[in-house]
């Protein structure tokens, strides 16, 4: 609330993390620490810090190409980071093998930017994909229809079962891609730009989906956009990325009202 | 799911038609050079390979029975080319069946062709050597034709030379000719060589002429032979026949000499001794002579048969044996 | 880089394409070897597998049997005139099918599936890079590399044979319709001298070139395609390249097999 407590050091920023720790009372599932990644010679993240509770939101705001993307990419070990340490549900990923990675990762739920919908594959082959080698997990079901549907029908497109994604919408390419990332039932959600490309109405309703499913399966998320109503929304806590470091945290109240001019570039219209 | 069944259909179908073909591909081509089923192995024995290679195909009465395994060498003229021949052939091929190299079509590749013998011999049998005939091959008939045509050209130049120098009265040849005394001691000694030859020859022809007729009188009318008349022709005959004898001995005791006298150290005979020309005439001569000589020894022993002169003869045995006892 | 002249600049250009061309040669054997190691190590995507056979396999053979088939007969009727001027035109089967089944076959399919798999595979992986597909599948769990490129590259690697099978058997075909109309010769007649002219060291050679064929169209559109830098221009890019190269190395895949096959019959 109060816009004078807010800083752009990282040292401030930790300091306000903790009070949010206090606050949500919960424990972290993503620590990152000092996080360095440099593409030959351009350094995209340069030492970046956060931390994710669980249960909550926290929407990471930055500019195109200030490796947002890059970054939560390396939480899902799609991405090695060149130094810096990434702890993911108590689990260091650089230290993972494949099998533990990818029983770690169907914990993980990430909505890319594109939706990325298998082309070749039907709506219902895209949403079984997951299941393929986490039969574990759901109990070895053998028939997988009775999950497609659900997952559906929580984005309200149950009878999209049989189409190709390149019959569908942007919008609804979107939604089954959501589906297609809770059919695992993940503790952690990591949307990577979810609004982007669509129209602000579509926009809406995909953040509404959102924030139902958080409140129905209780998970946490780092949402990752540009998009400044997006963020108001749904963040309960934001990070401002710029040059690759957290440059400030706090809510959507706290930051908005910032005289930084970094901070404030990302609130004006 | 339904889709999925048909693609995978399909590419069953595909597959198995795929492999199928190849495989049959395979066991045609293996087929033809015989790996599969039973043959068995003959060989044979050439003096030239002819270019003949592993592989190529053995016909018997131009029939593909089988392949050319492995030719070895033996020595630097017998090659031993092993065959093996597809095992219902056992019961066609015979031990005197008899093999040669020759090509299928002028541009073809080799092939071992097995004919069957004229006789009735067993049948053939694993490991069997079989006869085999080398054919003379084109190429070898064009390098002879080669050589000859070289030897004729060279022949042709020495003998232009030759000519040249005879007609310019150099060399051996011309000096000898120049020898008058030589020349003419020579063409005596021919002129009696012809002259004992022809003398002989016309001897003979007349014996020859008598003995058909003699024989022809058998034939028809033997009994009315005139016994008289005819044996004192056939005494004059005989007389006839021995002066000519007589004189072909003294005339063969002339050449004698003289050819030793070739042969000896006298320079200008040895000259001409290698005059090919001379020495070539010379022969003639003397194989007139044989000839005469043993035509004429021919008829003798014919007449020595005849009945009509038997008699004779057997007088003339008991004379030389009084004699000798 | 005040004082370098134009030269120098050609010169550390020519010297970055140098090392480019390394590089690429390095991170396709790099690829290769990848290929090797996940090939035989579980889990096995056995359905994607026959998926990608059908797409190859079947649905090339239409392909390559008309290019087959109009090569058959295109080189009968152009060697035609030569033979008979020579007297040889009875040797038509066996020129012809020696030359389709040890060179003409394997290498015309080959070429017609880098056209078609090579750039379909470098476009579609592609496609699916920029669009983050890959990363999705990574993601949720499935090895991205064995389910996209091992079933590929094996699909390839062993549909081309049979391809290259039906690709010769057509030509020759093609091949024999000429001779039966032009020239009376009747079909068993003429498969028989092709026949009689192969032999299994014409047959085998051609088979085993063709294993390798398949298994470059299939590495380099992978490759290609799995490497293809972001945007929609990359997907181009990778499929016109992963041609390109595939066909190049086919041709440097085709020597080395002639070169090695030669040296076996000298054995």
């Amino acid at each position: 609330m109060n816009s004078k407590h807010m800083e752009k050091t990282g040292i401030v920023a930790t300091k306000e993390t903790q009070n949010l720790e206090s606050k949500t009372n919960g424990k972290a599932v993503i620590r990152i620490k000092d996080v360095c990644k440099s593409f030959g010679d351009n350094k995209v993240l340069n030492g970046f810090n956060m931390e994710l509770y669980e249960g909550e939101n926290v929407v990471v705001m930055g500019k195109s190409g200030s490796g947002k993307s890059v970054m939560i990419k390396c939480l899902v070990g799609l991405l090695a980071p060149d130094s810096g340490y990434i702890e993911v549900m108590g689990k260091e990923i650089s230290t993972l093998d494949r099998q533990t990675l990818d029983e770690l990762r169907s914990d993980i739920g990430f909505l890319f930017q594109g939706s990325a919908l298998y082309d070749s594959m039907t709506v219902r082959e895209n949403l079984e994909f997951p299941m393929r080698r986490h039969k574990e997990k759901l109990g070895y079901v053998s028939d997988t229809t009775s999950l497609v549907l659900e997952a559906l029908e929580n984005v309200g497109l149950a009878h999209t079962m049989d189409l190709m994604p390149t019959e569908l919408s942007g919008g609804m390419k979107r939604r089954i891609a959501l589906a297609r990332t809770l059919i695992l039932k993940p503790k952690i959600i990591l949307y990577d730009e979810p609004t982007s490309g669509l129209d602000p109405i579509t926009a809406k309703e995909i953040i509404e989906l959102m924030r139902s499913i958080q409140n129905k399966y209780g998970t946490s998320s780092i949402i990752i956009t540009h998009d400044v109503d997006c963020a108001r929304v749904i963040s309960e806590r934001m990070i401002l990325l710029v040059d690759g470091i957290n440059y400030a945290e706090g809510t959507y109240a706290q930051l908005s009202v910032s005289k930084d001019p970094k901070v404030d570039a990302f609130f004006k219209k | 799911m339904a889709k999925t069944t048909l693609e995978n259909l399909k590419l069953g179908i595909f597959v198995i038609l795929g492999t199928s073909l190849l495989l049959t591909a395979a066991y045609l081509i293996g087929n033809r050079q015989n790996m599969f089923g039973g043959t068995f192995n003959i060989s044979a024995v050439f003096k030239n390979a002819n270019g003949l290679q592993n592989g190529n195909n053995v016909r018997f009465s131009g029939i593909n029975v089988g392949t050319v395994n492995k030719i070895e060498m033996l020595n630097d003229t017998t090659i031993l080319v092993y065959m093996s021949i597809t095992e219902n052939m056992k019961g066609h091929i015979k031990k005197d069946a008899v093999a040669m190299i020759g090509s299928d079509g002028l541009v073809g590749s080799m092939l071992i062709n097995i004919v069957p013998g004229a006789g009735v011999t067993p049948l053939i049998e694993e490991g069997d050597e079989l006869e085999s005939v080398s054919k003379i091959a084109t190429q070898d008939m064009i390098s002879t034709l080669n050589v000859t045509n070289e030897n004729a050209a060279l022949l042709t130049a020495d003998l232009l030379k030759v000519t040249q120098s005879l007609t310019k009265g150099k060399g051996s040849l011309g000096r000898l000719l120049n020898d008058t005394v030589m020349a003419s001691d020579l063409q005596q000694t021919i002129a009696n060589f012809k002259y004992a030859s022809h003398s002989a020859n016309k001897t003979l022809s007349e014996l020859n002429g008598m003995v058909s007729t003699i024989n022809f009188k058998e034939s028809t009318a033997g009994v009315l032979l005139a016994d008289t008349i005819s044996a004192r022709k056939m005494r004059q005959t005989i007389d006839n026949l021995e002066k000519s004898s007589s004189e072909l001995e003294q005339m063969s005791k002339e050449l004698n000499s003289v050819i030793n006298g070739l042969n000896g150290k006298n320079s200008f005979v040895q000259y001409v001794s290698k005059d090919t020309t001379l020495v070539f005439q010379l022969e003639r001569t003397m194989q007139n002579i044989e000839q005469g000589t043993a035509r004429f020894n021919e008829n003798m022993e014919a007449l020595k048969h005849n009945f009509l002169t038997r008699g004779y003869f057997r007088k003339l045995e008991k004379k030389e044996k009084k004699n000798t006892n | 880089m005040s004082d370098s002249s134009p030269n120098a600049l050609v010169k550390s250009k020519t010297f970055r394409r140098i090392k480019h061309f390394f590089v690429q040669i390095g991170d396709l054997s790099y690829f290769a070897g990848r290929f090797f190691k996940e090939v035989f190590s579980p889990p096995f995507e056995f359905r994607e597998l026959l998926r990608q056979c059908y797409q190859m396999g079947v649905l090339s053979l239409f392909l390559v049997g008309l290019t087959g088939f109009i090569i058959g007969l295109v080189l009968t009727l152009q060697s035609r005139p030569t033979l008979i001027e020579f007297g040889a035109v009875s040797w038509m089967p066996n020129m012809v099918g020696i030359s389709i089944v040890r060179e003409i076959g394997p290498v015309i399919t080959a070429l017609i599936c880098a056209g078609r798999i090579a750039s379909g595979i470098g476009a579609e992986l592609g496609s699916m890079r920029v669009t983050e597909q890959i990363d999705a599948m990574e993601v949720s769990g499935t090895n991205p590399f064995k389910y996209l490129v091992v079933t590929r590259i094996l699909a390839t690697t062993l549909m081309l044979p049979l391809l290259v099978v039906f690709g010769d058997l057509i030509a020759l075909y093609g091949s024999a319709l000429v001779e039966n109309i032009k020239g009376n010769v009747s079909f068993q007649l003429y498969f028989n001298t092709v026949f009689d002219a192969l032999n299994w060291g014409d047959l085998i050679p051609a088979t085993i070139k063709s294993f390798f064929f398949g298994f470059v169209i299939g590495l380099v559109g992978c490759f290609k395609g799995y490497y293809s830098t972001k945007g929609t221009a990359g997907v181009g890019i990778a499929a016109n390249t992963a041609v390109v190269m595939a066909s190049l190395f086919l041709f440097i895949v085709d020597f080395i097999a002639v070169f090695v096959t030669d040296i076996f019959y000298e054995l």
